[in-house]
């Protein structure tokens, strides 16, 4: 097994039904395919400097982007509103059929998350894949084995090239 | 008045009597209580389930599974992943709230062995018949046994039907457990909510009878300010160090000093809660700090001989006291620690034994007996040890840290994601800076030393490292006043209905932070600065205490330790939080005047609806912090948890989104109505401390809030949304019911978003969710 899929917490493996690992090649035709994609970003999005100026970036594409904890505060700073709610919160509307979603207009397909705490992270894509039929992808440095599909294990400057070569193949 | 068990005698007719049609009653001569019995006392499982019904169907379970599987039974391991089912047929709904019930069983089990063991231990003292006398200002002595045994304990032999009733109906909750029986996970949360509120009503009953039978403070805003921290231990002393719990041990090591004119000749500290209840046994006693310390407290060489009793002790500290050549005694039936028992050897023996190393560690199961020799090897060993550690020296840490070959297990292991192996590699350098920081930072679960393949003593580097900083954390911790007062209830009762006091704040629970200790204080020091009411227990208490100002002061010699606006209590340990709980139920009790016993539905239904509080549970970790968190949510207080919280697996939210949700009965005429979103979540994990304090200060708000109550709150929840989350909230037209809730300096635009949200008003009932308190308010009249 390459070693960068495995889980980065070694204890969160939680059943038989793990993520594929995934390459920004790989992440691109994933979110295009997709008829309503998110991002949910958390309270740690600033905690790696250049990160949150790739989100803007995605957004651009037009992906929906979620703040959840503080995350909404760096948004602003840099100019951009956001849907906001807890992480949590947004998770639970996501297991209702009938929510409208973030924009209004019914639920997104394809759920990823990025800076959130590791914990919530790893719990967030557990609700998801057992109550919802919703692709969920990790797109933190950290290879999160509850996802649909995952980034593998990162290094820093790694995963600054990956969110780069994201971003060019969604435009 | 008697109870139990009565006969009916036709006719007796002997030598000596001749009656007929008797009637004789035998049993617990019980005192005369006024207040009449109300529907539940004693509710078994199921008495309370419409209640539960109510909350669940607002406040739904929110699952986040931390297992995919069951393997409680032989069928399994058992795949549930996304709608299979396991051989039993149970689905992942159900398990989820299946092992919630089961651990919030192991929480109230730890509270209720601990009572149980403290009860015996006092009546042992000072016999059945001693009188539970909780001081002039405090006549509610015991609201949550009122409200869930509907008795009124007098002595302390009272406390055990409180203590069997418990028991049987913990035994009830865990048999449902067994794999065939429930099959809706609604079903198994009503059970773990009626586990959660039998914690709350064990860790009462131990609390009282500690407090009487040790002469605890009761209730006194004024209780001591005591030392906390590594710096404040004379180390010129034989150091006793006691963790765990139950303090029945550390405190006989206590009454043994004083009988003995040794008491300034030994200093005797402990490690979490136990060390609280040490410190209101005699103010001399130190705290060392919350869980997070024992590892790194032992290691550092201080303590000549460590006392282990039950709960959060670690079970690698015979190994860590054998490194430091510090004697252990272990010292309680739950943790036993496969040691030989030597509670009915003659003190000398064990004594002799332990100072001359033949063994390194004991059992005794005698409080007493501990207490003598814990003094008495401490004196002879101390002079032996001479404070023998095992941390490194600074070339050692040097040399330690050049091994690490940066293969980041340590980080994959850690809790909190700490980037070890980089502070590692500059530890290498000699630049010690970042493992110092780390220190802050380490939750002290020592995970990393387990997975380092190379086996570098991970911990001990970072105490090296942040040596100096350790000889100068010296702090100021209240000692735990218990209860609080009828007197101090009377005065806040009515601004807390009506919302004028913006609410209470517990502060509770562990210290698995997901950011350092330092945010509970921060968190705490927000909301006193507002003028909330807060409190405090447990781990969060000694994490808060430890984080001084620029003036030197912890925040407990900065605010009074009065339950009032802008003060700050401590209750004291664990088993203390039940005053927390009880300080709510007295509200209806006292200022409203409802009856407490045996009427936990309508007090559940009373603080659900009128009482601002919020328990906020930062490091949780625990199947205690679960099943504290699951009672005070069935008696309708929120709580909110920090990230790890995410894994108990298991949060009851409300959707504001739902109107149809936010039905209640105006028990003023009966109508259905729909109120505004609060409190709206029971419980929630917050992502980060800026996400916590935002929802506290929201989840604060109840329907009953006066206008002027309703003005105050949401002027402070503007104020920290803007504050933490850098714009004002968007949703504030949930929130306003009337124009009279809108802050008055913001009126102007508040009316601008409401316009262009179509906000229409709302009428603001008297709310309640039990059908049946309507119509007693009629009859009141």
């Amino acid at each position: 097994m390459n070693p960068k899929a495995t889980s980065w917490v070694r204890t969160q493996e939680s059943g038989p039904k793990k993520a594929i690992p995934v390459l920004p090649d790989a992440a691109s035709r994933i979110i295009k395919k997709a008829k309503r994609p998110a991002l949910v970003i958390g309270s740690k999005i600033n905690d790696v400097d250049g990160v949150l100026d790739r989100v803007i970036e995605l957004k651009k594409t037009g992906i929906e982007i979620v703040a959840t904890g503080h995350s909404i505060k760096f948004l602003l700073d840099k100019g951009t509103d956001a849907f906001h709610a807890g992480v949590v919160e947004v998770t639970n509307m996501l297991t209702d059929s009938d929510w409208q979603g973030i924009d209004g207009r019914g639920l997104p397909d394809l759920v990823m998350v990025m800076g959130v705490h590791l914990d919530l992270t790893n719990q967030t894509f557990s609700t998801l894949k057992n109550f919802t039929d919703i692709e969920s992808m990790c797109l933190d440095r950290y290879f999160m084995v509850n996802a649909t599909y995952s980034f593998p294990n990162l290094t820093e400057d790694i995963w600054l090239e990956y969110l780069d070569e994201l971003i060019k193949k969604c435009e | 008045m008697t109870t139990d068990n009565r006969i009916h005698i036709k006719r007796l007719k002997s030598p000596f009597l001749n009656m007929s049609d008797v009637e004789v009653e035998f049993g617990k001569v019980e005192e005369e209580w006024e207040e009449p019995m109300g529907p539940t006392p004693k509710p078994s499982m199921t008495d309370l389930r419409e209640w539960d019904m109510k909350l669940l169907e607002r406040y739904k379970p929110f699952y986040t599974p931390v297992c995919d599987m069951c393997c409680l039974c032989s069928f399994g391991k058992c795949d549930l992943t996304h709608g299979k089912k396991g051989a039993c047929g149970i689905d992942i709904r159900t398990q989820q709230a299946r092992m919630i019930a089961l651990e919030t069983c192991i929480g109230t089990a730890a509270h209720g062995g601990h009572a149980r063991h403290m009860l015996e231990h006092q009546i042992e003292r000072k016999g059945r018949d001693f009188p539970i006398d909780m001081g002039l200002n405090i006549a509610v002595e015991a609201p949550i046994t009122r409200t869930v045994v509907g008795i009124k304990p007098g002595t302390l032999g009272d406390l055990e039907e409180a203590v069997e009733y418990a028991e049987e109906q913990l035994q009830h909750v865990l048999s449902s457990l067994h794999t065939g029986n429930e099959s809706s996970y609604i079903d198994y949360e009503s059970k773990a909510l009626h586990a959660g509120m039998i914690d709350n009503l064990v860790k009462e009953i131990g609390d009282i009878a500690q407090i009487v039978g040790y002469d605890f403070p009761r209730g006194d805003p004024e209780a001591p300010l005591v030392d906390i921290g590594f710096g404040t231990i004379d180390k010129s002393k034989p150091v006793i160090l006691t963790i765990g719990h139950n303090v029945a041990p550390g405190a006989e090591i206590v009454s043994y000093t004083e009988e003995h004119n040794k008491a300034e000749d030994i200093e005797i500290c402990g490690i979490c809660c136990t060390a609280l209840d040490l410190t209101r046994r005699t103010a001399r006693g130190k705290v060392i700090g919350p869980l997070s310390m024992e590892t790194r407290f032992i290691r550092s060489g201080t303590a000549d001989v460590i006392v282990l009793d039950e709960q959060c002790v670690r079970t690698d500290l015979l190994e860590e006291a054998a490194k430091v050549k510090a004697p252990l005694i272990a010292t309680n039936d739950k943790a036993c620690h496969g040691l030989k028992d030597r509670s009915k050897d003659p003190v000398n023996d064990i004594v002799t034994d332990l100072v001359s190393g033949k063994e390194k560690a004991v059992l005794v199961l005698d409080p007493e007996k501990v207490g003598e020799v814990a003094v008495r090897v401490a004196e002879m060993v101390a002079p032996k040890r001479e404070k023998f550690k095992a941390i490194p020296d600074k070339e050692e840490l040097i040399a330690e840290a050049k091994r690490c070959v940066d293969c980041e297990e340590c980080q994959r292991a850690c809790p909190v994601n700490l980037h070890i192996s980089v502070a590692l590699t500059e530890a290498a350098k000699g630049k010690l800076g970042k493992l110092s920081e780390m220190r802050d930072l380490c939750v002290g679960c020592v995970r990393c030393e387990s997975a380092c393949p190379k086996d570098i003593p991970i911990l001990s580097l970072l105490e090296k490292a942040a040596e100096k900083k350790l000889k100068e954390e010296k702090s100021k911790i209240r000692v735990g006043r218990g209860p609080i007062r009828d007197t101090e209830i009377r005065n806040v009762g009515p601004p807390i209905v009506f919302g004028e006091i913006p609410g209470i704040l517990a502060l509770a629970g562990c210290s698995n932070y997901p950011n350092g200790a330092k945010e509970v204080a921060e968190i705490a020091e927000e909301f006193i600065k507002r003028n909330y009411i807060v409190t405090s227990s447990g781990c969060a208490a000694m994490s808060m205490a430890q984080y001084k100002d620029e003036n030197g002061e912890s925040l407990f010699e900065k605010y009074p330790g009065d339950f009032d606006s802008g003060g700050l209590t401590n209750v004291g340990s664990c088993l203390s939080n039940a005053h927390i709980l009880g300080a709510a139920i007295k509200i209806p009790a006292i200022f409203a005047r409802r009856d407490l016993r045996g009427n936990f539905e309508e007090i559940a239904d009373y603080v659900l609806n009128r009482v601002g509080a919020v328990a906020l549970v930062w490091g949780a970790y625990s199947q205690k912090a679960l099943s504290i968190g699951t009672g005070l949510n069935r008696w309708g207080i929120p709580v909110i948890l920090g990230p790890s919280g995410s894994k108990y697996r298991r949060l009851y939210l409300g959707r504001k989104d739902k109107e149809e949700d936010w039905e209640i009965f105006n028990a003023r005429n009966g109508d259905r109505v729909t109120v505004d979103p609060t409190p709206e979540h029971l419980m929630y994990v917050a992502e980060s401390k800026e996400e916590a304090i935002v929802m506290i200060s929201k989840l604060v708000m109840r329907p009953n809030d006066t206008t002027k109550g309703r003005q105050i709150k949401l002027a402070h929840y503007i104020d920290i949304h803007k504050r933490y989350f850098g714009k004002k909230p968007d949703n504030l037209h949930l929130y306003i019911r009337t124009e009279g809730d809108i802050p008055m300096t913001q009126k102007d635009e508040i009316k601008k978003m409401l316009k262009k949200k179509k906000w229409k008003e709302k009428i603001i009932p008297d709310p309640t969710l039990v059908e049946r308190l309507v119509w007693k308010k009629e009859e009141k009249k």
